[in-house]
């Protein structure tokens, strides 16, 4: 049995990837990415540039991108809509467990 | 090999059409896919239907899997003597490998010369695998980060391409200050590639166990501070508990119940190195067992007061406003 040792990245700001590497984490093809990124799902750091890079806080949003395209056989706009009512229901949870915090 | 009921899973025939397969599949996935569901055990549940349906909606990965007859689920069986040529180029061992991962690398269907293939191009890399597991931490243990030691079991690809599952204990180190619902990538730690494919990722995904002093919201924490109606009205210096150990807060005169005293700082560390806030909230107790004198005195003090706690009440402070 082998002993590895590793350190938890965590997904934020201060990660950076290309849109090869996306390609890579999410599972998506390049074109899929691309539509995304039309239909405002994901947000380069800066969209005019001719080679994209995004911030490794979108690794989440395209891996869940990837796993709904795969298990439910959506498109890529079908995708946007579904990811932009995933994050809807996340921010209402977190204003849920805001406020169970402050309420106790 | 251990067997899979596939059919089972999606709960049809083994006669299903692929229609009939479909409609399963998509029923049970909007029931439990774990983007969408909250019921209890849904990952596991869909990641067997998902296995089950990847086989089965493929013509040709499906008429391998028939080929394997029936077994009861978790039976080791052996494979019919000729089934292993379509998988592997050379002789291999099929007793530590899964159902799941001998199907996933077999190609789609239609390919040429019928029955069902390996993979269209042997010379394509084939990347590892990216592998995603569950880290439970105590509040504290995400406050200070901690070190998990996890026991994991990765699909290595052997040199006729089939992926058997190879033990791995591996030593996550968890930075400080990761929140209930966080994920964390640890590059390189999931499946092996193969012919230079890159090596598969690790994703935890962290859960935070509920603590019995301490709510968290994001990096700030919660707690609730309990003050004798004196301490309250006269101030007072107390030990308040933190993650990082208890701290003198000074509690100024005529605190409120429901204020928030907030401490900078003492809650969850942020990655660019400032930390979240520490919000004591006041709550006011009261005792409910006294003794005479304690009764005298309290009795002395509501005959002496002025104080009117529900003055708003009345309609003519509503006017004032």
């Amino acid at each position: 049995m082998k002993l590895d040792i590793a350190e938890a990245l965590a997904m934020d700001e201060r990660g950076v990837l290309t849109l090869s590497q996306l390609v890579e984490v999410s599972d998506l093809s390049e074109a899929d990415l691309r539509a995304l990124v039309d239909y405002g799902a994901l947000t380069p750091v800066d969209p005019t540039a001719s080679s994209w890079t995004f911030t490794a806080s979108w690794i989440v949003v395209a891996r869940t991108a990837g796993r709904l395209r795969r298990d439910f056989e959506l498109d890529a706009h079908g995708l946007s809509v579904v990811l932009q009512y995933a994050q809807r229901v996340e921010a209402l949870e977190a204003e849920l467990r805001a406020m169970r915090a402050r309420l106790g | 090999m251990k067997y899979k009921d596939y059919y089972a899973t999606l709960g049809v025939e083994k006669s299903a059409t692929p229609d009939d397969i479909k409609k399963a599949y998509r029923k049970l996935a909007r029931k439990y896919h774990p983007d969408v569901s909250k019921e209890k055990d849904a990952e596991e549940k869909f990641k067997a239907m998902a296995e089950a349906y990847e086989t089965l909606k493929d013509p040709d990965k499906r008429a391998a899997y028939d080929q394997l007859g029936s077994h009861a689920p978790n039976q080791d069986f052996r494979p019919p003597p000729d089934w292993e040529r379509h998988f592997a180029q050379g002789q291999t061992s099929f007793d530590d490998v899964d159902l799941a991962d001998l199907f996933a690398g077999l190609g789609g269907a239609g390919s040429a010369g019928g029955g069902f293939r390996r993979r269209a191009d042997p010379n394509v890399p084939i990347p590892g695998r990216d592998y995603e597991a569950a880290v439970r931490l105590t509040l504290e243990q995400a406050f200070s980060g901690t070190e998990v030691q996890m026991d994991l079991s990765i699909p290595e690809y052997d040199e006729n391409g089939v992926a058997h599952r190879v033990p791995r204990l591996v030593t996550v180190r968890i930075p400080k200050g990761v929140i209930d619902g966080q994920k964390l990538r640890v590059p390189g730690k999931g499946g092996a590639g193969m012919r230079g494919g890159r090596v598969g990722d690790l994703y935890l995904d962290i859960a935070v166990s509920p603590h019995r002093l301490f709510r968290a919201d994001g990096r700030d924490l919660y707690v609730d501070l309990p003050l004798a109606p004196w301490e309250a009205v006269l101030g007072a210096s107390i030990e308040l508990p933190t993650p990082a150990g208890a701290v003198n807060l000074k509690v100024p005169a005529g605190t409120r119940a429901g204020q928030q005293l907030r401490l900078t700082g003492r809650g969850l560390a942020r990655s660019d190195g400032t930390a979240g806030n520490l919000y004591a909230i006041v709550q006011i107790a009261v005792p409910t067992v006294l003794d005479d004198a304690q009764r005298a005195l309290f009795r002395q003090l509501a005959e002496t007061s002025t104080f009117n706690p529900r003055a708003h009440f009345a309609p003519e402070a509503a006017h004032e406003t």
